[in-house]
């Protein structure tokens, strides 16, 4: 359960992000739909608490982050903008070195990582080396280790970002899996179909406010567009801001 | 601080670093095997030079040789070929087709029959280097030797004691000892002991900072429960171990090519020993941790892996101030300059080079001293990760 209430961030004069609120639930994959620019990653990045947010406060499983950032981020597996994956390291070193991170037993990282290779189907890449990897390939291990120890919290910056069709499914069925096991989801993404496939509750940010938040059937009805695509152009306020 | 953490962090980017072939070859061998090579290969060259212009028959072109024949006939007694200059002298210095002309003046004969001095001129280049000073440094000792046994001659005709011209007598006692010779010799090995050290841990302090934030790793790595000086202490852990580990091999390569270095030829002498050995690398030790600071510490501040380069390349610089200045001026060493770190490290070796005991005040001085600057610099670098600016190349 991701709370995050207010939060402001200005770089120099720029206003980043200015009073953004929105809850993401458990059992539900909540959305941060915006266009490139909008305030996603800044938002993200306040949320899971790399950097400190100027007002407003971001409680996960009520533990305030920027309070206790450590305990909070123990609470949350993120797959940040930058995959960045160690390239002279196997696939299942990166994910082991999380773990250990984590703080896991080696048993622990273990099992888990057995059952992670298994869901997001890495079997015939995980000790090889990630550099070289494909985009998918990497995408999946990043994941992996984000997830490694199965926090109750997942965070996703444009995880599908980039990826072929058989690559977005698996990630999309994985996320499924996830929600199924009541677990908290939150990504952003700028790609309607993405979040129309996938999400339970839709936040639209546009130049650092959220300007609608609601399930997709909800936006629609305020809209009365019948796509999403449409009620998101409607919703920032027409093509001519783009 | 935990240290299991720690320990993890610092083990991946050893493992990581270990297999970039590049990394290891640049830092830890060339760090640690040019300093000592080097100096084998420049002392042995120079010498040999020296040893064989020693010793090769002395060629000296002549101008006017029927001017002063009793002298030619001395110096071709002496082994000294003669050859007859044709053009001027300056010219045949300055094209350096002799390394010495002499020149006898046009009176030569009738000062020497009169008993009065006869003038030769000899030209040569003052500022060239190595060589050519042999055949000048011979060529003035043989005319010296010539002079002598002429005027002695002379006295002893007129029934004068000759020993009447010795006034004052020197006897030189030269205090230098076998060991005092061979550290004017190896100054330079502090240099090259620090310089190892400072190279060894550089690519480690770039990749794992700067390198880190260019692929972009930075910000999934800081994503883990872990706070951000355990993480950076890890590193810095990594980055000062490379350090040790040139530190390590650069003495051991130091000590493997001793026998190569040319003392016997020199009369010099230079003993090793493990205590020696041990001394060095305890003072030099907290200067890992001084360098692998320092150069983490400028690495956060590049955005990139090649601006990291640039700025850290240039702090390889700074080792070689306290050494230079050494082997310029004799400084007068004072017990407080042991604690100022590179400059304390470059006393204690050269004391140890030149065969004296170090008392243990000032190794202890040189260690501590260092070690506490080194803590301080680390701890800033640890600390400069809080700071979001640090976090993000974009």
């Amino acid at each position: 359960m991701i709370s995050v209430q207010n939060i402001s961030k200005t770089f120099g004069k720029v206003t980043a992000v200015e009073n953004v609120s929105l809850e993401a639930t458990d059992g539900k994959i909540t959305a941060l739909l915006g266009a490139n620019g909008a305030g996603k990653t800044t938002s993200m990045r306040m949320i899971y608490a790399l950097i400190k947010p100027e007002s407003g406060q971001v409680l996960v499983d009520g533990i305030n982050t920027h309070d206790s950032p450590v305990a909070a981020r123990a609470k949350m597996g993120v797959l940040p903008d930058a995959r960045g994956l160690y390239k002279r390291l196997t696939a299942r070193e990166n994910i082991v070195y999380f773990g250990r991170l984590q703080g896991m037993t080696e048993q622990a990282i273990k099992d888990r990582s057995e059952e992670l290779i298994e869901r997001l189907g890495m079997a015939s890449f995980i000790n090889r080396r990630t550099d070289g990897f494909s985009q998918g390939q990497r995408v999946k291990v990043a994941i992996a280790r984000a997830l490694i120890h199965d926090p109750q919290n997942i965070l996703l910056d444009e995880p599908t970002n980039g990826l072929d069709v058989m690559s977005t499914r698996a990630i999309r069925r994985f996320l499924k899996d996830q929600r199924a096991r009541g677990k908290c989801v939150l990504f952003s993404s700028h790609v309607m179909q993405e979040v129309s496939a996938v999400c339970d509750d839709i936040a639209i940010i546009d130049a650092g406010r959220i300007v609608a938040h609601g399930t997709e059937a909800k936006l629609l009805e305020k809209t009365g567009c019948d796509n999403l695509e449409d009620a998101f152009v409607a919703l920032v306020g027409g093509e001519q801001n783009a | 601080m935990n240290l299991k953490l720690l320990k993890t962090v610092c083990f991946k980017e050893i493992l990581e670093n270990i297999r970039d072939r590049r990394t290891v070859m640049s830092s830890i061998v060339m760090g640690a095997l040019f300093g000592p090579i080097l100096m084998v290969i420049i002392l042995n060259v120079t010498i040999n030079m020296q040893q064989d212009k020693a010793e090769q028959q002395l060629s000296v072109a002549v101008v006017n040789q029927e001017g002063a024949q009793n002298l030619m006939r001395f110096l071709v007694s002496q082994d000294v070929d003669l050859v007859t200059l044709e053009g001027s002298p300056e010219d045949a210095i300055k094209n350096k087709s002799h390394d010495v002309v002499l020149a006898i003046s046009d009176n030569y004969a009738d000062k020497f029959s009169q008993g009065k001095p006869a003038k030769v001129l000899m030209y040569h280049d003052a500022s060239a280097k190595g060589v050519a000073k042999v055949s000048v440094n011979r060529l003035r000792a043989l005319i010296n030797g010539y002079d002598r046994s002429i005027g002695m001659q002379r006295l002893q005709l007129r029934g004068v004691s000759p020993r009447l011209l010795q006034v004052v007598m020197i006897q030189e006692h030269d205090q230098a000892t076998k060991e005092s010779r061979g550290a004017m010799l190896l100054s330079v090995l502090p240099y090259f002991l620090i310089m190892g050290l400072f190279m060894g841990s550089m690519y480690l302090a770039i990749d794992t900072t700067a390198g880190e934030k260019e692929r972009k790793s930075l910000e999934p790595l800081f994503l883990n429960p872990v706070p951000r000086d355990t993480i950076l202490a890890g590193k810095l852990a990594a980055t000062v171990a490379f350090g040790m580990l040139t530190l390590v091999l650069t003495l051991v390569a130091f000590k493997l090519t001793l026998p190569w270095y040319p003392f016997e030829k020199l009369g010099m002498g230079f003993n090793m020993g493990p205590k020696v050995m041990l001394i060095m690398l305890l003072v030099l030790a907290p200067l890992a941790l001084l360098a692998g600071a320092i150069q983490t510490i400028i690495a956060a501040f590049a955005q990139s892996y090649r601006e990291a380069q640039t700025y850290v390349g240039l702090v390889l610089i700074v080792p070689m101030i306290p050494s230079m200045l050494l082997m310029f001026m004799p400084i007068k060493e004072q017990l407080w300059m042991m604690a100022v770190p590179i400059l304390g490290q470059n006393l204690v070796i050269n004391e140890l080079l030149r065969g004296d005991a170090v008392a243990w005040d000032a190794i202890a001085l040189a260690f501590v001293g260092t070690l506490i600057v080194g803590l301080l610099l680390a701890w800033i670098a640890v600390k400069l990760y809080n700071r979001e600016k640090m976090l993000f190349a974009d």
